[in-house]
């Protein structure tokens, strides 16, 4: 019963972080119409900013955080100013914006390389609240709980805010059609920006949090990243945030449980089938209402 | 003489590898141009590239190997289709990366098959001139395509599917025949990849070449066969060109940078018969077309 | 021009002052001789390829500063940057292999690029020195060399010590299931204990890819076993070490010289501390004269001191300088791999008595060490 209730939170915490990077990584694709190869990317330098504000400023955990999220938005508003926008001014398909985000992608992880000199580095255990609050009978580190947390406050924060209020509103207008949404009144340029400011801000929390939880901070955090976040958009439907949240956190629990009381080997199987399952039997996702993707 | 043997034999793989891309990108190609964007063309790749390998161990002859690898790149890719061709555009691409992702897991734990997680050591050298025949024949097959009533029907297809429909193009049809030739084509690739790594892994169709057959093909330009021809050649030279000027830190944000230049200055790819056609026509007649693009 | 003229009169001195180690009568013609080096300072591994590079670069500046291969020959290091890539490395080590001065090269931490860039080495006729990677069959006289140990005679000794100390009965792994050099390490260890009773009450895997060990962590501790065995590379046995410790186990634990480079402790800290592995190069704990003497340039040229990866790097490059040593006049390719499957030692050698079998550098000496809390690897007591 211990074991089951501490994999039970194992699975969460690692579902979490799928989850609101999946949250992240959605958003681009439902509005932007852009597959990002380089949105793990956002995450591994928003850890490598959180850690870099950890080490040499000594910043407290709140603001360690918050440095990842503006670092990762900042890249993302880069990312997309350079890579996505020129090919939007010229009218091309968003086939184009896939392959500038690999080139980006290419970029962002070779820089990234770099930056932690090739080795993967953790933070400091001083700089986060690493302690347990319980060991008996079920160890409880608290990061895991804060890692829940947060994707419960962002996806509750995210879903408000796309089906509330009038900036959701507007992101979804020009998801659907930008030239519509510019007919609308709706100024476009303004809209993609935030856009892609906040996906990159969630995907590089989902960065810094995972940094944190699983002491790796290098480029192959925004990968393993990518590959399970990408599952969870697939799983929930990309153009609904509850459903991302929710398909992360049950594929992070599924991966765990899998892996418990099945077979290890099979884990990623497993997850793998169940997303070729959802995609042929509810390609619209969990609470898919229909297609909403322009041809 | 010296010279040119030595350069040769300095390029001789670049330029293999150049071509083996040109077959993955015009797999990917074909897909594309009946309007989906796919990464499927890895797994035809490696159900060529294993049954090419195991039987190069068996010491089975070379029109053989290919000719398997073709049959298994044809037989996946229908079973691709038959149950993909139901999903939109945007779902393929990403059920497609699912797939690829799922390759991975099959050829871990088939290692009857596969070797499994030790691999598979592939006991002959592709001779140049097969590779070379064998491009050749797939370029001349294309260039039949491209003229033919499917190449025609997958054109307007992509452009304009009501058009299409009202010219009496069956939608299923096209795209079914799309995953077969793509199907064909990617399961030659893998066998003659096999061949040229001679070592090939479970990592060995995975997504490092998922992303470098769609960038090779989009590079090149996917509005004409020709344009993944180019686009795998420059997408495979252009790091060795680099390598020649950098420092070898340097080499893979160069990569990057020369990739993003391109796409965003040509966003239709190198080769782009419409900018062909544009620079034909009339001033005016351009002017429309600018307006309607 | 002027290297012509010499030439002869080179020629003479180095026959009339027998040069250290020198075994020929008549010795290497003076030049420059190329070596041809796949690094992988970029992708996945870079955290190993960057000591590879390193290792091999020192053991180049210090033959030549210190005239080991006569006055006036010096070797050269040629790189082509494969970054882990199969297609990459292929291409690279084509363009080595067409340089005519390349006489001979050195490559590769995956076994899947080690075997596909063998094929090419033997048909060139060009030797090649593998510095990472540890797939069994890899050496083939007279071209293929593998400097690193294979997986399973590091991992059997380690196995029987600890059966001798600790008497283990039950037994669980943590294993990567998507890397056949940990399965055979994983596989030799598990039978040693096994033959002495230690039960597998379970074995965990985890893919190459995952950076999540939680799970792992807690799935393993609730087997309770009497020792668990860390099979699996650097990132993940490093999490899962810290994963495992921050949930209060407390029990044994031992794993491989994956975590022996210094960068592993400054992340995970104290929690490495008392979990014993197998290494055949420390720098901490090196007593060979060779040893030391590689342990103090490394430190004085790069600033840290030299992990295990660092040394096989260097030792790669001192199996083909001693080859290149034996040889008179201007020696082939052919004539160097020749040479170079004559020997059954390496003389500069780091370890402190490794032999050569078959191409396979293999280490008589274990030592059986650990991370001291303050971090410095001391030998491991019990």
């Amino acid at each position: 019963m211990e074991l089951f209730a501490s994999q039970l939170l194992n699975g969460l915490a690692l579902g979490s972080l799928c989850g609101l990077f999946g949250i992240g990584f959605g958003l681009v694709f439902a509005t932007l119409g852009i597959l990002n190869a380089a949105q793990g990317c956002y995450a591994s330098w928003a850890a490598i900013i959180g850690l870099a504000a950890a080490e040499k400023m000594g910043a407290p955990f709140p603001l360690i955080m918050l440095a990842g999220m503006g670092g990762a938005a900042a890249v993302a508003v880069a990312v997309d100013q350079l890579g996505f926008q020129p090919l939007r001014t010229r009218g091309a398909d968003m086939l184009g914006a896939l392959i500038t985000s690999i080139a980006f992608w290419m970029i962002l992880d070779s820089l990234a390389g770099f930056a932690t000199g090739q080795q993967s580095l953790s933070f400091p255990s001083t700089s986060y609240p690493g302690q347990m609050l319980l060991t008996e009978p079920v160890p409880l580190p608290a990061m895991q709980l804060i890692t829940i947390a947060v994707l419960v406050a962002v996806a509750v924060g995210m879903h408000l805010l796309m089906t509330r209020s009038s900036v959701g509103s507007a992101i979804r207008a020009v998801g659907w059609n930008p030239v519509a949404a510019a007919l609308g009144g709706v100024n476009s340029r303004s809209i993609i920006l935030l856009t892609a400011a906040l996906s990159g801000a969630i995907s590089g929390l989902a960065g810094t949090l995972g940094g944190v939880l699983t002491s790796n901070v290098s480029f192959t955090l925004g990968q393993g990243l990518l590959l399970k976040g990408f599952a969870a958009v697939v799983v929930g439907g990309y153009s609904d945030v509850r459903g991302t949240a929710i398909a992360g956190v049950i594929l992070g629990i599924l991966e765990v449980f899998v892996g418990q009381y099945i077979s290890t080997a099979l884990r990623d199987a497993f997850t793998y089938s169940l997303l070729l399952v959802f995609l042929l039997v509810k390609p619209q996702g969990l609470f898919g209402k229909g297609s909403l993707v322009r041809a | 003489m010296d010279y040119l043997s030595d350069l040769w034999a300095t390029n001789r793989s670049t330029v293999a590898f150049a071509m083996v891309n040109s077959l993955f990108a015009l797999s990917t190609y074909v897909v594309l141009a009946a309007g989906f964007l796919s990464f499927s063309t890895v797994v035809f790749a490696a159900v060529g590239g294993f049954v090419g390998a195991q039987l190069v161990v068996k010491g089975v002859g070379l029109p053989f190997v290919f000719g398997a690898a073709a049959g298994g790149g044809l037989l996946i890719s229908l079973l691709v289709a038959a149950v993909f061709l139901r999903l939109n555009s945007h779902w393929m691409a990403l059920a497609s990366l699912a797939l690829v992702l799922i390759t991975r897991v099959v050829t871990l734990n088939a290692p009857a098959l596969t070797g499994g997680v030790n691999g598979l050591g592939v006991p002959l050298a592709l001779p140049m001139d097969w590779l070379t025949g064998v491009l050749v024949l797939t370029v001349l097959a294309f260039y039949a395509l491209h003229h033919s009533w499917f190449g025609v029907a997958s054109r307007v297809l992509r452009e304009d599917p009501s058009v299409a429909a009202c010219m009496g193009v069956d939608l299923r049809q096209i795209q079914l025949i799309a995953f077969g030739i793509s199907g064909i084509v990617g399961g030659i690739g893998g066998a003659a990849y096999a061949m040229l790594l001679q070592f090939i892994s479970p990592d060995t169709f995975f997504l490092g070449i998922a992303f470098t057959m769609i960038a090779a093909t989009v590079l090149g330009g996917s509005y004409h066969w020709f344009g993944p021809v180019v686009g795998a050649v420059v997408y495979t030279a252009l790091p060795i060109v680099m390598q020649a000027f950098l420092p070898h830190l340097l080499q893979e944000v160069a990569n990057g940078v020369v990739l993003l230049l391109i796409m965003i200055f040509l966003p239709r790819g190198l080769i782009d018969p419409r900018a062909v056609r544009l620079r034909r026509a009339a001033p005016a007649a351009a002017g429309v077309m600018k307006i309607r693009a | 021009m002027t290297l012509r003229l010499t030439k002869p009169l080179l020629r003479l001195t180095a026959a009339l002052v027998p040069l250290l180690g020198a075994t020929a009568a008549s010795a290497l013609d003076a030049g420059t001789y190329k070596i041809g080096f796949i690094a992988d300072r970029t992708g996945v591994v870079a955290f190993a390829g960057v000591s590879y590079a390193r290792g091999a670069e020192l053991a180049v500046e210090q033959i030549n500063a210190t005239g080991a291969m006569g006055k006036d020959t010096k070797l050269e290091i040629v790189e082509r940057e494969g970054g882990s890539d199969a297609a990459k490395s292929i291409q690279g080590y084509n363009q080595l292999v067409a340089d005519r001065n390349v006489i001979a090269t050195s490559c590769c931490i995956f076994s899947g690029i080690a075997g596909a860039l063998k094929p090419i080495a033997i048909a060139n006729k060009v030797p090649l020195v593998f510095y990472g990677a540890t797939m069994p069959g890899l050496p083939t006289l007279p071209y293929a060399y593998n400097v690193t140990g294979l997986p399973g005679p590091q991992e059997v000794a380690l196995s029987k010590h600890l059966v001798e100390v600790l008497k283990p009965k039950t037994v669980a792994y943590f294993v990567l299931s998507d890397n056949d050099a940990f399965q055979a390490r994983f596989k030799a260890s598990q039978a040693v204990f096994e033959a002495a009773g230690g039960k597998t009450v379970g074995v965990v895997t985890a893919l190459g890819a995952d950076t999540d060990f939680t799970a792992q962590a807690t799935q393993v501790i609730a087997l309770k076993p009497d020792l668990i065995m860390v099979y699996v590379t650097q990132i993940p046995a490093s999490s899962f070490i810290a994963a495992v410790r921050q949930r209060g186990w407390t029990g044994r634990m031992a794993t491989n010289e994956a975590v022996s480079p210094i960068a592993v402790f400054k992340k995970i800290g104290p929690a490495l501390a008392g979990v014993p592995f197998s290494v055949n190069f420390s720098a901490d704990l090196t007593e060979s004269e060779a040893g030391k003497a590689f342990v103090k340039s490394y430190k004085q040229k790069f600033g840290s001191d030299p992990d295990v990866y660092a040394g096989q790097g260097f030792t790669a490059i001192q199996l083909i300088a001693q080859g290149l040593k034996s040889l008179p006049g201007k020696p082939t390719r052919e004539q160097l791999a020749e040479a170079m499957a004559k020997f059954d030692t390496i003389q500069n050698d780091i370890y402190g008595g490794v032999t050569l079998i078959n191409g396979q550098v293999e280490s008589k000496k274990n030592l059986f060490v650990n991370w001291s809390p303050d971090g410095k690897i001391v030998p491991w007591k019990p």
